[in-house]
């Protein structure tokens, strides 16, 4: 089924978008499975694979949009960070630990910022977008998309170094 | 839009203005390490110790970020197959009922109908309950009006704002089943009209029982 090729195609990128925008590994599966079936019932036999990816990201946000802000983060951390009681076992361990834990504080700090920064940021740093992309996806010139991106990693950064 | 960087923005409050004692503006270094933007003083960035320092530092802030962003994502494994499982659902009931509106469409799921038209003739007096499975509603051909095969309390075929509700229903015996009926058929046009905005076409009741 030509479909099942479409969401096979698309999946990776859109959970990943999806991810960072809510921070919960749960939140975002059922975002981009409803983003999916939303595309699906508005556009039967959709082909034009450009404008298909622009068009479903966007749902995928709005959807991001519309969920309540996860307030806790479920995404495990990678286990050869961890011996088995939790806690770093050696040096190389440690230093793993402790990257693992700084990709943690980016990933709140993502989810912390508001929506209109959150989404460019995503969409261009973690997904991959140009500005001109995450333009498209939101509905704003490219322009505004790279001052909104801009803006956000700059919030971001000073997120990061308020925690240090 | 030119690529020498925004001036005049202000990020994050006051955070914008903020300057090293070289003079160089913190945001400017930032666009440096994150926008890999050039240096408007590549000799003043490399000699000048504050700017050293600070360039270390947001390199240092921003690296988890890069790696982060690096971190390979992959949709778990269940995605695909839930959305066609899905897919597969909706496929078999593919009608819904339609109501345009001033900013957009509101589709109702033909089981959504069947609900209310179910509850609808199970609130007349001395209809025990709204059973059954019907077929779709002779009115139209199969191409305009579907209902949702084995649809377990009654049998509905909607077409945009038109439904078709066949129901099956058992009555208290020595009830008057024409006039039980009457009142069926007039409490489920209203239910569907007040709760879904839906234009009865046609309610075909069957008794199909009647209950002692």
């Amino acid at each position: 089924m030509a479909f099942a090729t479409l969401v096979r195609q698309h999946q990776d990128q859109l959970y990943r978008v999806a991810l960072r925008m809510t921070g919960d590994v749960g939140t975002a599966q059922d975002v981009v499975q409803e983003a999916f079936l939303q595309a699906w019932q508005h556009l039967p036999g959709f082909r034009g694979d450009a404008r298909f990816s622009t068009w479903v990201t966007r749902i995928v946000i709005n959807r991001c949009h519309n969920v309540h802000r996860a307030s806790r983060l479920t995404e495990p951390l990678p286990d050869e960070t961890t011996g088995g009681d939790g806690l770093p076992t050696s040096p190389a361990a440690e230093t793993l630990a402790v990257a693992a834990q700084r990709r943690e504080a980016v990933r709140q700090a993502v989810v912390s910022l508001p929506f209109e920064q959150r989404a460019p940021l995503v969409l261009t740093t973690f997904g991959g977008y140009t500005h001109a992309e995450a333009g498209r996806i939101l509905g704003i010139s490219e322009a505004a998309a790279k001052v909104r991106a801009h803006r956000a990693r700059r919030a971001l950064a000073d997120r990061l170094r308020d925690w240090r | 839009m030119s690529d020498d960087g925004f001036p005049g923005i202000p990020f994050d409050g006051a955070a914008g203005d903020e300057r090293l004692p070289c003079g160089t503006s913190v945001d400017e270094l930032f666009a440096h390490v994150v926008d890999d933007r050039a240096p408007r003083d590549p000799e003043h960035q490399r000699r000048c110790p504050h700017c050293r320092a600070a360039l270390a530092e947001l390199r240092d802030v921003w690296s988890p970020v890069e790696d982060l962003a690096a971190e390979e994502v992959r949709a778990p494994a269940g995605l695909l197959d839930a959305v066609m499982a899905r897919v597969r659902e909706l496929s078999r009931n593919p009608w819904y009922a339609s109501l345009p509106g001033p900013r957009g469409h509101t589709r109702v799921a033909a089981r959504v109908v069947g609900v209310i038209a179910r509850l609808a003739a199970e609130s007349v007096p001395r209809v025990t309950l709204a059973l059954g499975q019907g077929h779709t509603g002779s009115a139209a051909s199969a191409a305009d009006i579907a209902g949702p095969a084995g649809e377990a309390a009654s049998d509905i075929g909607v077409a945009g704002t038109h439904v078709v509700v066949d129901v099956q229903i058992v009555i208290d015996y020595g009830a008057p089943m024409h006039e039980v009926a009457r009142q069926v058929r007039e409490q489920i046009s209203r239910d569907l009209r007040e709760h879904a905005g839906l234009t009865t076409a046609e309610v075909n009741v069957t008794v199909v029982d009647v209950r002692t």
